[in-house]
């Protein structure tokens, strides 16, 4: 058997991993722009290769999966999907986990997204506007002051989202100054490069609460979870710093997380099978491969939707590959052959923890943070019971080189989530910079301080949202705007 | 007694100085004096500083012109006492807020040569700039905190686009960080700063750590062996009572100290009042304690200037003065039970308790204070009198009674104080209080 993984960076490592455990030891091969140490080892080891290549071209990534004659693809990556490399795939009929172009609109288009959320009036949706130009935002930021999240309408890897708490009005000038510039920034650095979407901004209301993760299979009409991930955005210990694509993860025991509820974790997985059903009836397509819910807890709702993605997140992969029990091949082959109804998914009870490092630089100077030597005594990690997930790095002349955003992520598991991310956070410093230029990590990943502070927030996010239930208030908001009277929404 | 905040954006469209005016708004409790702030952007350091309160210095103008996108701001209790300190040397530049006492002075600045500097902090901002020498800020100011006898806290930003922050090994004073989104990092002597901000707080600075923070990294290194010796003075009087310092609430300290006055004397009045601002919890919580009603004895008179750290005696019986006017109705013919928050002298308590009993007809009047009794100057730069002023150091609890003319007079015990505050005994500093 031969599988093709498409994508270079740490989850197509957690991915590539999977395969290498499975029992029908297919032959891996990887195509990737970098040279992923880690995904090439397990390639050869396995009899396969990395190939490096563009993996945002179907044309090019089909004809390769032709010529190798693989029995299956697993597309990592995001923007893969967005291109139509799974459409091109299964118009060669080769059997692709990943979901088609039309599909991964849920997570390219945020407005798409909440459009469809309100379309079908699925629960956990937030009130937002989506706009096509700088004018038209303007425009509403001058009329309302608010509190909010401005994004990129697109998805464009994690970036460009400012979310301003406004309630104070004695700050509310230098709010809104900074809620425009920040709007015209969106546009000019972040959109004008992708002119594949209409609406190039969106503005929703800024919710607040614990975040987390529903990573979920998928064969367009069954949802089947991993277990329940929080990954951490902020750049810097403390919840500090700008926003990144996650600088580490964390799991429970028993598929849950200590602040999140099983209850919760079902309505969460309930929200993502609606939002499947309305997708497949949407854009008229059967899917196959992952969608995930990055959500959060909110007092309007509990689970609520932030956004979704079209794959596995990274780092919350790596959480969850690694202790996967059942055979990675005997789900891809479920998915495609629409039972995944039929099968269980086991995993290793464990809790985990993933830590990323990055470069000095990342990720508002990637420029700075790209071409930096760096060392990894992989020995000595795995000595120390954790695993290491190889990301934005590339071998030049034998040399591990820094690719200018997250370079490694550092796998533990453990009984608890603090004894995990003790075990990784040990091993991290087995993550050396060699030309001076400095990493960093967050040490305060997994922390009992951190993980407490998650439960006290989820508590009260918790007791607020009950008693709304309790009112009859659920999903609904009343404002009174002068001159306007009482508003009042229906969600 | 001093105050300080640092704000430092990880996004160049914000502008520092109004977050920096009203975090020192909150924080002016802890110095009325003079403030100062000092703010980093594409032109360098730009400073203003002046004596007054804080929404008497700055103006709209003053604000507009301070621009850039991360700085730090000073309130103080002494009159001439101007920071933000801003030190150039070349193209260098450091500018540094202080809240603290050095004791090594003349030793420091020997190290480095310094000749001349006109506060504590300069001296820091020189010896910072001097062994950082342009760049690497880190290493020099943990290299200072090594060299440091004394207690502080303090807040430093040079023209390179960075900023420390470093609290001494006992933590005496004050110090939290906290953070606004994805957008700036915040640092301030007190939590309310944060939320007056809207930013959330985070977690105490520990003693003896260095928080290093550029556009790229924010860095913790415990830089000196912690060796917690916490204010105690801070929760029966200096915070405001909507922080949290040390892991502790304010407020919930004060209650707890009502409470133990209210188990202790088990006096009987007819009413109960604290001395307005800071002696209300005690009040309050005494009679949710004992059921003996809580009235509003008092209304101030101006602004809310706070008498114990007015810098000269003669201002401090104005203050107060000024500040406190009783309530008539709540006071005749009753027999009440005041509480105040500390006492120095006497004279005010003794002014209050004639007014009470000759003017208004009060039958019976007990004080109770909500700290053990003020003994000691304090070393350590809060603004206690000179001990010769103290009358708890020369007359027990009746004396004391006799001389302000009240029925009964009791301070808190320094063991009730430290089980009302929480934090284990050896890990606060009592000196004030003999301790
Ligand atoms: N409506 C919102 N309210 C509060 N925080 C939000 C909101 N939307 C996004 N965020 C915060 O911003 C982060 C990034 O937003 P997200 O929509 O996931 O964009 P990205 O594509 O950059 O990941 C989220 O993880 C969350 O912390
Ligand atoms: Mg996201």
């Amino acid at each position: 058997m031969k599988v093709l993984i498409v994508g270079g960076g740490s989850r197509e490592h957690a991915i590539t991993y999977a395969f290498a455990k499975s029992s029908y030891e297919p032959r891996i091969y990887a195509i990737s722009p970098l040279r992923n140490p880690g995904i090439e080892k397990l390639c050869k080891e396995s009899g396969g290769e990395l190939i490096r290549g563009d993996i945002l071209n179907p044309e090019k990534v089909s004809e390769t999966a032709e010529k190798l004659g693989v029995d299956l693809v697993f597309i990592g990556p995001e923007e893969p999907l967005f291109h139509g490399v799974s459409d091109a795939l299964e118009e060669r009929g080769i059997p692709v986990i990943g979901l088609n172009s039309k599909a991964s609109e849920i997570e390219r288009s945020k407005a798409f997204m909440r459009r469809l959320m309100w379309k079908y009036k699925i629960p956990g949706r937030l009130r937002f506007k989506a706009f096509r130009s700088i004018e038209e935002a303007i425009a509403y930021i001058n009329e309302y002051a608010e509190s909010v999240a401005i994004k990129p309408a697109r998805q464009v890897g994690g970036k460009g989202v400012k979310v301003i708490s406004d309630v104070q009005a004695y700050l509310r000038k230098v709010k809104e100054e900074v809620k425009k510039k920040h709007t015209e920034l969106i546009y000019e650095k972040f959109m004008r490069s992708h002119d594949d979407v209409v609406d190039k901004i969106l503005i929703e209301e800024k919710v607040e609460g614990p975040e987390y993760t529903v990573q979920c299979f998928t064969d367009g009409k069954t949802v089947k979870p991993l277990p329940i991930v929080q990954d951490n955005k902020h750049a810097f210990e403390m919840e500090m710093g700008p926003e990144t694509g996650g600088m580490g993860s964390i799991s429970g025991r028993g598929g849950l997380l200590p602040f999140i509820t099983e209850d919760e974790f079902k309505e969460s997985v309930r929200i993502i099978e609606e939002v499947v059903k309305a997708l497949r009836k949407e854009t008229g397509t059967s899917f196959r491969g992952i969608i995930s819910g990055q959500m959060m807890l909110t007092t309007l709702w509990g689970p609520t939707i932030i956004e979704f993605y079209s794959r596995l997140g990274d780092p919350e992969a790596v959480n969850v590959l690694p202790i996967l029990k059942t055979d990675i091949v005997d789900i891809s082959e479920a998915i495609l052959s629409e039972k995944l109804h039929k099968i269980r998914i086991y995993f290793e009870d464990y809790a985990t923890v993933v830590k990323a490092i990055a470069p000095r630089g990342y990720p508002n100077r990637k420029d700075l943070a790209r071409g930096h030597v760096i060392r990894v005594n992989e020995e000595k990690i795995k000595r120390m019971g954790a695993e290491i997930f190889y990301g934005s790095v590339d071998i030049v002349n034998g040399k591990l080189i820094t690719g200018g955003s997250r370079a490694v992520e550092i796998f533990a598991k453990g009984d608890s989530i603090e004894e995990a991310a003790e075990i990784a956070e040990k091993a991290v410093s087995y993550v050396e910079s060699l030309d001076g230029w400095g990493l960093f990590h967050r040490s305060d990943i997994g922390s009992g301080v951190s993980l407490r502070r998650m439960i006290e927030m989820a508590n009260l996010v918790r007791s607020v949202y009950s008693y709304r239930k309790s009112k009859g208030l659920f999903g609904k908001q009343i404002d009174w705007i002068p001159g306007r009277g009482k508003i009042g929404y229906e969600f | 007694m001093s105050g300080i905040i640092g704000i430092f954006a990880f996004d160049k469209v914000w502008k520092a100085s109004r977050f920096i005016y009203y975090g020192l708004l909150a924080l002016q409790h802890r110095g009325q004096e003079t403030t100062g702030m000092a703010i980093g952007g594409e032109t360098g350091i730009n400073m203003y500083n002046g004596a007054g309160l804080v929404d008497q210095v700055y103006n709209e103008n003053i604000l507009e012109e301070l621009n850039g996108w991360y700085g730090i701001g000073y309130v103080g209790a002494l009159p001439r006492e101007n920071q933000p300190s801003l030190v150039r040397e070349g193209d260098n530049e450091v500018a540094l807020v202080l809240s603290g006492r050095i004791f090594n002075e003349a030793e420091l600045a020997r190290e480095e040569q310094v000749k001349h500097w006109s506060n504590q902090s300069e001296l820091l901002a020189r010896l910072i700039l001097k062994k950082s020498r342009g760049d690497d800020l880190k290493s020099a100011a943990s290299e200072v905190m090594r060299m440091i006898n004394g207690v502080y806290t303090f807040i430093a930003i040079n023209n390179k686009e960075e900023m420390i922050v470093a609290r001494d090994s006992t933590g005496l004073k004050p110090l939290v960080a906290g953070s606004f989104g994805f957008d700036y990092g915040v640092f301030a002597s007190e939590s309310c700063a944060m939320d007056v901000i809207g930013a959330d707080y985070k977690a105490d600075v520990n003693p003896g750590e260095l928080y290093y923070l550029n556009q790229y990294t924010v860095e913790r290194k415990q830089v000196l062996k912690p060796n917690p010796k916490y204010c105690a003075f801070e929760y029966v009087y200096l915070a405001r009572p909507d922080s949290r310092i040390n892991g502790v609430w304010v407020y919930e300290a004060r209650r707890r100290i009502g409470e133990i006055l209210a188990e202790k004397y088990s006096i009987d009045a007819d009413v109960v009042t604290g001395i307005p601002e800071t002696a209300i919890p005690f009040a309050l919580s005494f009679s949710n304690k004992r059921g003996i009603p809580v009235e509003l004895g008092f209304v101030a008179t101006g602004r809310k200037t706070r008498t114990a750290i007015k810098p000269s005696q003669f201002e401090r019986l104005v203050g107060v003065q000024l500040k406190l006017n009783p309530i008539k109705p709540v006071f005749r013919g009753k027999r009440v039970i005041i509480i105040d928050d500390s006492v120095v002298r006497g004279t005010t308590t003794k002014n209050t308790v004639t007014l009470l009993r000759n003017k208004i007809g009060a039958k019976e009047i007990h004080v109770l204070i909500g700290s053990p009794r003020l003994v000691s100057r304090c070393p350590y730069g809060i603004d206690v009198p000179s001990e010769d002023e103290l009358i708890a150091r020369h007359l027990n609890d009746d004396e004391v009674a006799k001389v302000v003319g009240a029925d009964s007079f009791h301070w808190i015990s320094l063991d009730d104080l430290v089980k009302a505050i929480g934090v284990p005994r050896n890990k606060l500093c009592l000196k004030c209080f003999g301790g």
